[in-house]
This record gives C-alpha cells, sequence and structure tokens, in this order.
C-alpha cells in the first residue's frame, strides 16, 4: 500500500462521514408540540404506570368512560351510557355504535372482556393489576388463588385449531379437586418447583403441573375460570362488571389509561413487541401512531375512526422525550414547544416574578413526605416521631427550596376532594417538641442515637429540603442529624427493605378519593415501607372499603387519616402545585387537581397566537 | 499481517467474554433492581412479572440464558424501553451519536491541529501563549458550562441556532463544537508537543538545509512524525465520542446512545447497560487495533508483529 496515499485517503474518509453525518430527512412540524420528559416504557396500556406514558396512552386509547378535561369526572368514552344497581354492586355499561378500531371494526364487549382478562392474566405482569381487584374475584384469577371446589381453566401448550400465531394455548375447564404441593427438595431451587392441580374435566380426573411430568401432564397455567370472575359481556354492546364492595370512584377508573381495551387480533397476530409498532398497532383513541424514535419524539396523527373526530384538533401532535427540565423550558421559549409539563424547580421564583400568562402554579393531587422506620428505637416511640413532626418548620421549606406556592402539609389527604374533611397533625410548636422529646428519654437530644439520618436520593431539591431539616432538627432539638444521599436504585432498596431511619418520599393520588393515599399504610401494603402497623387503621380502612353511603365511607377515611396523623408514621412536609409552562392561546386545556390534560378538545386560537407571538417575538 | 489481526480478533472475544461476566454479576451485586420504582408492586404482581423476565431462576442459569443469546448476537430486550430490543436502540441511537461524534471529530481535528501547528511554529511568541492558554481553558471547562453559554449567547442574545433537537443540519452545529471542544484543545498541546519534538530533529534541519520552503518542511515531513501522539489519543477519543456524551446530548436533547449509558445504570435496565458496555468494548478494542495499524503507516520504524 502506497504510504503517500493515507492523508488522502483519511481525508476523504473524513469528508465522507461528514457527508453522511449532515444529511437528514425533513420532517413537516407538528400542529402540537409538547415536552413528554422521557422516552415511554411501552404504549401497552397494561403495563405502564408514569404520567409520560399515560399521556401517549390515554391518547391512543379510549375506555368506557373518559374524563372530563375541566374536573376529571367520569363522561362517556366508549360507552354511551351506564347502569349502577342500587347496592352499588354491578354496573351495566352500553357501548355505541360508533366507536370503532383503526381498522374499521366495531369496538365490542368482547373486546372489553378479553382487555380486563389480559389485563388480570398473572402472564401478562400489569403494575396496576390491582386496580381490577375492586372486581368480584379479579384478586384470585390475577393471583392465581384457588381453593378445592374453584372451577379453573387450564391453559394447555398448544393452540387451539385455526388460532393466530400469537392466541393463548388452548383452554380446558374443570373444577379443581386439591393442590398437591411437592415436597421441599433439598437446595436453592426449593421454591420454583410447580405444584400439581387435581382437576375434575367432565366426570375424568385429570393431573396437570407446569413443566409436566411424574403422571401429570403439561400445562402453561391454572388459574381460576374467567367466567367466575365479574366481568361478562351481554352480547355485542354490553359490558357487565360485578363489584367485591361498593366502589366509589369506579366509573373514574374505567377511564383510567391502563384499563383501556385492546384489540385481541392485532396481539395475537403479531406477538409482543411487534404488535406495538407503527403500522401493526390497532388501537380505538383518538390518535394513530406514525412514528418512534427512540428518545427523540413520537408523532401521533389523528385517527380518522375516532367517533369523537370532531373534538380532535390537531392532525399531528409530537410528543418529544426530553429528560432535562431545563432544555424543555428552552424549546419552549423559542417556540419549538407549547406545553412544558414541569419546569426546573430552580427557574420557578424567576418565572412568578415575571407574572406570565403561561405559568400559573395550582394545587396538585400530591403530597411530599418523610417516612419514619418505625421497627428502629427510638423510633418506634410515637412520642419521638410527634417531637420530629412538631420541629419540621414547613413554612421554610415551601419559601426556601420549593418556591412555587407548594402549600405546607399537616395532613397525608391532600386538599382538592370533593366531600373529604382532612384530619390534621398538629403544626409547629418546638416547646411541646422538646418536653416530647425529654419525655421519651432524650431531653435536649441528649442520648438520641448518633447515627440518625434522613435518606434522600440524588436530586437537588430532596437534598436542600433535607438539609433544611437536618438543621432545624440540630438546632431546635440537639439531635444529631445525617443527611445522606444515595442513588436511586439503592435509595429504593434501602427503603423497601427498612433500613433507614428517616427517608423521604412522594406520592401522587391515581384518583381523586382519599383511599389512594390512605390504602398505603394497612398493615404490610407495598408502599407502607414504615413497618407501621395499627389494627383498628387496617379495620377503618376495609370498612370504608364495603361503605356505599359516601358520606358515612368519607368519615371513616377521616377517622383512619385521625390515627394517621396522630401516630405518625409519614410526617407531610407540603402538597405539590403543578409547575407547567403552556401556551395561553392553547384552548381546552384547564387546570386541574391531578394535572393531567387529555389532547381531545384541545385546539389552538390562531388569533390569540398571532397577538401572542407579535408582543413576544420568538427572538 | 493477517496473522495478527487473526490474534487481535482471539483477544477480541476473550475481552468481550470477560467483560460481560464481570458486568453481569457486579449489575446483579448493586442493590436494586429493573424492577424498582417509587411505587411499590404487590408481592403477587411483582412474582408475576419477575417470572416473565426469568429474575426468579437462579443467578447461573440466568448467566448462561443471557450468554447464549449474546453469542447469537441477540441482546434482549430492554426493561425500561419494552417495546424495542436492545439491537433497536442501538441501531437507532448509534448513528444519531456518530454523526455528532464525526462533527465534533472533524471540529476538533481541524481547530486542534492547525492552533497546533501555528503555536509549534510561533513557539514563546504571544500567539503562541494566547493559543496555549485558550486550549488550557478548553480542558479545562467543563462541557455543561460551554454548553450552557453556547445557548445563552448564540440561542437567546443571538438568535443564529435552534435551542436544542435533532433532524436538521442547524441542529448539529452547536452540540457538535461543544462536544469537540475539549478534544480540540487536547488535539491543540499534543500537536504543538509533537511539532516541538521534530523540528529540533536532524532529519529536519536536513531539510531546511536543503533549501526548502518552511511550508514543504512543515507539512510533507514535520508534520507526520509530530501526529503520532495524536493518533494514539484519537483511538480511544473516538470511541468515546462516538458512543456518545451524556451532557451534551442531554443539554441539547440529542436521541444519541450517551443518555442510555447513564440512565440504563441508574434504571438498572440489565439488557441495555449490557448492550452498550458490549458495544462500547468492541469499539474501544477496534479503534486501538486501527490506532496500532496506523502507525505502521505514519512511521516506517514501527512493525506489526
Amino acid at each position: 500500500m502506497g504510504r503517500a496515499l493515507v492523508p488522502t485517503a483519511a481525508a476523504a474518509m473524513l469528508a465522507g462521514a461528514m457527508l453522511w453525518a449532515v444529511s437528514f430527512a425533513t420532517l413537516p412540524q407538528a400542529d402540537f408540540t409538547f415536552c413528554n420528559e422521557t422516552e415511554i416504557k411501552t404504549v401497552d396500556p397494561a403495563i405502564v404506570t408514569g404520567q409520560p406514558e399515560g399521556r401517549i396512552v390515554s391518547s391512543l386509547y379510549e375506555g368506557l368512560t373518559r374524563w372530563d378535561p375541566k374536573d376529571l369526572h367520569p363522561i362517556p368514552g366508549v360507552a354511551e351510557r351506564w347502569e349502577i344497581s342500587p347496592d352499588q354492586l354491578t354496573y351495566r355499561f352500553y357501548l355505541r355504535n360508533d366507536a370503532l378500531w383503526s381498522d374499521g371494526t366495531p369496538v365490542t364487549a368482547d373486546d372489553f372482556v378479553w382487555s380486563f382478562r389480559r389485563f388480570l392474566h398473572p402472564g401478562t405482569g400489569a403494575e396496576y393489576a390491582y386496580q381490577l381487584w375492586y372486581v368480584k374475584r379479579g384478586r384470585d384469577f390475577s393471583t392465581s388463588q384457588l381453593a378445592p371446589g374453584d372451577p379453573v381453566e387450564i391453559e394447555l401448550l398448544e393452540q387451539p385449531a385455526g388460532a393466530l400465531p400469537h392466541a393463548a394455548g388452548r383452554l380446558l375447564h374443570g373444577k379443581l379437586l386439591s393442590i398437591e404441593s411437592p415436597a421441599p427438595p433439598a437446595g436453592d431451587d426449593a421454591a420454583s418447583a410447580p405444584a400439581t392441580y387435581r382437576v375434575e374435566i367432565e366426570g375424568a380426573e385429570r393431573r396437570f403441573r407446569k413443566g409436566g411430568g411424574a403422571g401429570t401432564e403439561d400445562c402453561r397455567w391454572v388459574l381460576l375460570d374467567f367466567d367466575a370472575v365479574g366481568i361478562h359481556a351481554e352480547g355485542p354492546r354490553v359490558v357487565r362488571i360485578e363489584l367485591e364492595h361498593p366502589t366509589p370512584y369506579f366509573l373514574s377508573l374505567m377511564g383510567f389509561y391502563p384499563l383501556s381495551p385492546l384489540n385481541r387480533r392485532c396481539i395475537e397476530t403479531h406477538g409482543y413487541p411487534a404488535w406495538t409498532k407503527p403500522g401493526n398497532l390497532v388501537n380505538n383513541g383518538p390518535y394513530l401512531l406514525e412514528f418512534r424514535r427512540i428518545r427523540d419524539r413520537i408523532r401521533l396523527v389523528k385517527n380518522p375512526h375516532y367517533w369523537n373526530r370532531d373534538e380532535v384538533h390537531f392532525r399531528t401532535v409530537d410528543a418529544l422525550a426530553v429528560t432535562s427540565a431545563a432544555t424543555a423550558v428552552n424549546l419552549y421559549l423559542t417556540g419549538e414547544a407549547d406545553w412544558v409539563p414541569q419546569v426546573p424547580t430552580t427557574i420557578v421564583p424567576e418565572l412568578l416574578r415575571q407574572k406570565r400568562p403561561d405559568f400559573n402554579p395550582q394545587p396538585y393531587l400530591g403530597i411530599y413526605y418523610y417516612r419514619v422506620n418505625t421497627t428502629r428505637a427510638p423510633l418506634n416511640d410515637v412520642r419521638v416521631r410527634r417531637a420530629l413532626a412538631l420541629a419540621i418548620n414547613r413554612r421554610a421549606v415551601v419559601d426556601t427550596v420549593t418556591r412555587a406556592g407548594q402549600i405546607p402539609a399537616y395532613s397525608f389527604v391532600p386538599p382538592g376532594i370533593a366531600g373529604y374533611t382532612q384530619a390534621e397533625c398538629p403544626h409547629e410548636n418546638l416547646d411541646e417538641s422538646r418536653r416530647l422529646l425529654a419525655e421519651a428519654g432524650f431531653p435536649d437530644g441528649r442520648g438520641f442515637p448518633p447515627t440518625f439520618e434522613i435518606l434522600f436520593n440524588d436530586l437537588e431539591s430532596h437534598k436542600a429540603i433535607a438539609e433544611l431539616i437536618q438543621d432545624q432538627w440540630k438546632r431546635e432539638l440537639g439531635i444529631g442529624v445525617r443527611a445522606q444521599k444515595l442513588e436511586w436504585a439503592a435509595y429504593l432498596a434501602r427503603t423497601r427493605q427498612l433500613d433507614y431511619w428517616v427517608s423521604r418520599a412522594a406520592w401522587i393520588g391515581d384518583y381523586p378519593d382519599p383511599n389512594t393515599f390512605l390504602d398505603m399504610f394497612v398493615t404490610d401494603g407495598p408502599n407502607n415501607q414504615t413497618g407501621w402497623s395499627n389494627a383498628e387503621y387496617d379495620r377503618l380502612l376495609a370498612l370504608a372499603a364495603t361503605q356505599a353511603d359516601p358520606a358515612e365511607r368519607m368519615a371513616t377515611l377521616h377517622a383512619a387519616e385521625r390515627i394517621l396523623m396522630d401516630e405518625l408514621p409519614v410526617l407531610p412536609v407540603y402538597y405539590y402545585v403543578t409547575i407547567h409552562i403552556v401556551r395561553p392561546y392553547l384552548r381546552g386545556f384547564f387546570e386541574n387537581v391531578q394535572d393531567v390534560h387529555p389532547l381531545v378538545g384541545m385546539w389552538i386560537d390562531p388569533e390569540a397566537r398571532a397577538k401572542y407571538w407579535q408582543e413576544h417575538s420568538i427572538r | 499481517m493477517m496473522a495478527f489481526l487473526l490474534r487481535r480478533a482471539l483477544w477480541l472475544v476473550l475481552t468481550l467474554w470477560i467483560v460481560f461476566t464481570i458486568s453481569f454479576f457486579l449489575m446483579r451485586a448493586v442493590p436494586g433492581g429493573p424492577l424498582d420504582a417509587e411505587r411499590q408492586l404487590e408481592p403477587e404482581i411483582r412474582a408475576n412479572i419477575e417470572a416473565r423476565y426469568h429474575l426468579d431462576e437462579p443467578l447461573a442459569r440466568q448467566y448462561l440464558r443471557e450468554l447464549a443469546n449474546v453469542v447469537r448476537g441477540d441482546l434482549g430486550y430492554s426493561y425500561k424501553m419494552a417495546d424495542f430490543s436492545v439491537n433497536e436502540i442501538i441501531g437507532q441511537g448509534f448513528p444519531i451519536s456518530a454523526s455528532l461524534g464525526i462533527v465534533a471529530l472533524s471540529f476538533a481535528l481541524v481547530l486542534g491541529l492547525s492552533v497546533g501547528i501555528i503555536s509549534a511554529v510561533r513557539r514563546q511568541g504571544w500567539i503562541d501563549v494566547s493559543l496555549r492558554t485558550l486550549a488550557t481553558i478548553g480542558i479545562a471547562v467543563p462541557d455543561f458550562v460551554l454548553a450552557s453559554v453556547a445557548i445563552i449567547l448564540l440561542v437567546f442574545v443571538w438568535p443564529l441556532f435552534p435551542a436544542a433537537g435533532w433532524g436538521e443540519f442547524r441542529h448539529l452545529i452547536l452540540p457538535g463544537c461543544c462536544l469537540g471542544a475539549p478534544y480540540a484543545a487536547y488535539i491543540a498541546r499534543l500537536t504543538r508537543t509533537g511539532m516541538l519534538d521534530v523540528l529540533n530533529q536532524d532529519y529536519i534541519r536536513t531539510a531546511y538545509a536543503k533549501g526548502l520552503l518552511p511550508r514543504t518542511v512543515i507539512f510533507r515531513h514535520a508534520l507526520k512524525g509530530a501526529l503520532l501522539p495524536v493518533v494514539s489519543f484519537l483511538g480511544p477519543a473516538i470511541a468515546g465520542i462516538l458512543t456518545g456524551s451524556l451532557v451534551v446530548e442531554q443539554i441539547f436533547a440529542i436521541p444519541g446512545l450517551g443518555i442510555h449509558f447513564v440512565q440504563s445504570a441508574t434504571q438498572r435496565d440489565y439488557t441495555l447497560a449490557m448492550g452498550l458496555v458490549l458495544l462500547y468494548t468492541a469499539l474501544l478494542c477496534l479503534m486501538n487495533l486501527l490506532v496500532d495499524v496506523a502507525y505502521t503507516l505514519l512511521d516506517p520504524r514501527v512493525k506489526l508483529e
């Protein structure tokens, strides 16, 4: 090889690479662009949980009900009307005739039954599956809880004749006779040894086990017969749902995005995840998936088959996966995005000072609080917990750290839930706090464990709050406090394993009802994570779940919160406010306590826009 | 030459296997897992999801399963972007990071080499001193500061470029320059040092003595020798720059690989993190190989063995 050619070859390669690097296909701008915080996990409604996912999924699908954009009360979605039995246990949803899938076929009651079955099925792995555990025997199906005598369905490995490529296996129906747990073998594999199910099918006894062997038939699942679960189709246009207990927010749940219907043919034809790809995906909501560019954007395009298409005003919508809130604001300020759901907290005071028409923080159904590990002495002493709560200056937190008009919190349930009165914990009182601490055996903080610390995950605002409260406790109570910063996953693990003293936490309500906040703290609830347990509290929560009268139920929940606020396994710090910035000429966008903003009904007022940009020239 | 390449290929496979093994167990040794989130799962639901991802199996079986998949070229599906396979994510992100990297590298090379040569030729003059000061600043200033200043000046004060995004040529310039600037500074310093070394050597004096023009001496004779340290720096630098930069990609909302590196680690996205680690390892080995080959072409004294 001639050495003289090397520089020329290298230069040519660099030039070629440059040419490739700067060649782009152009992309027309969408009618409406918003920053969606991050790349979404999936477009499968059953699996997702976060707000960014919710914005996309609720644009692609529509459930039996949907939420009014003003105050989020349930309004007709795929169901045009519904009937509720007097005991509030049976719901009949009547589907509209013009509800269609994006391939033009009608959305039927069977679609909902199939989708809800899939949602509850253990093989789906739905994180929100408990939202359908209100349905009769939904939990038993979802968790394979079986008792002898139960009707069961056995999914075999082979598919029924004529099934689509990715359909489930053939189902056998029978009656469970007994479950034989295998003798626990020595070694680590003990937990994974499958049980054997003795089942009576058409008068004959058969034995099934995952993996087969030892005189059993192989199968995929043995579950409660779905027919025993309270979800049925009455003809093609009526869905009947029976509940375990009266559930006042059930209509709202039916509009919650995880409970969207899915197209069986699409999923069984392509399988996961191919069915989620643009072109394959069949959905029933206001928008279709045009394309996805990972960590760049999701382009949505209007669905011509959507029944309420007259209310869909944007032909195309871009959801940008911008992880940096500062970058999102830059895009907003230069006119490339119309809505940023969360601005960086550091610029909030400046935005407020400017008195902008597009930035207007409003109460939001979320609470920032500190968990207390009640299994660790001396935090197991309620006087100590109360002393800690009494010495937090919440006003200082919201005035010097969060600074967007957040409200100091003295109850666990945030304000804004109709019909509910919060139960409060005592407000700041340093004398009382010192007295309680002395009474518990730590006068002026003497003798308090030196390893006491506040645990938080690595984020600037958590750090500032932790240091502020650390300082307040140190100064006012004389106790030594460390502020321990951990990386996200490590922080979650330590909290879950109760390996902490005090840990920062936050909770956003899933639906506007106190239950979404209070049911966390029942004994051994997965989100309890404080080790706290109170029999009376558990009893009240269970009682509230069966009460049909709304006023009585709210009173029960209030009594439960009273216990929570007396016992203080959690120390409320502040209630959230929304911190979005949005074009003032965007119509159909309403402030609400869940900060949920459906795209249906949104439109841009061209006159107001022209006027706005005249006043705020982009550059 | 063939034997050399073959041996290096074998080493690459071995390196990849070792990196895979260490990463696999290291990832699972740190606290937390891909199913962790602020909202805790009901135990039964958690068990359902763990079974779906085979996370309930003994570690040894998981290791063998994943190793077999990787050998087949299947990196699996991401936990946190479940609609995409790791191959798809890399397939979309790598060209973007690479485009940006190429722009940044070209910028760095052109600027760095020119500054280095000028500095060396005018050594100890005021040009040299000011250029060297600039280069030191270029290395010392963190990229997020540089990017923020660039955005304030060139997006808001003097609106020449878009604030962020990807899809057009104008989106490339600011991030390309911000990413390339520290490399440019580094290349400038390496070039200057290399040039100074070479300029004192006998063969350069001979070239001058023969009556060649200074330009010819510098570009034909001196530069080639002076480039050697730059070339060895470029190998790992290219591997790093092609696989993306977290800070620049995040600030300019560029959908490259840089952000995946960090997110997959903090979110315990085992499959994606593994894919990226393997990609980076392979690129690094490949670039080092290219550097070795380039050496033999630039310097007749070096032989591959």
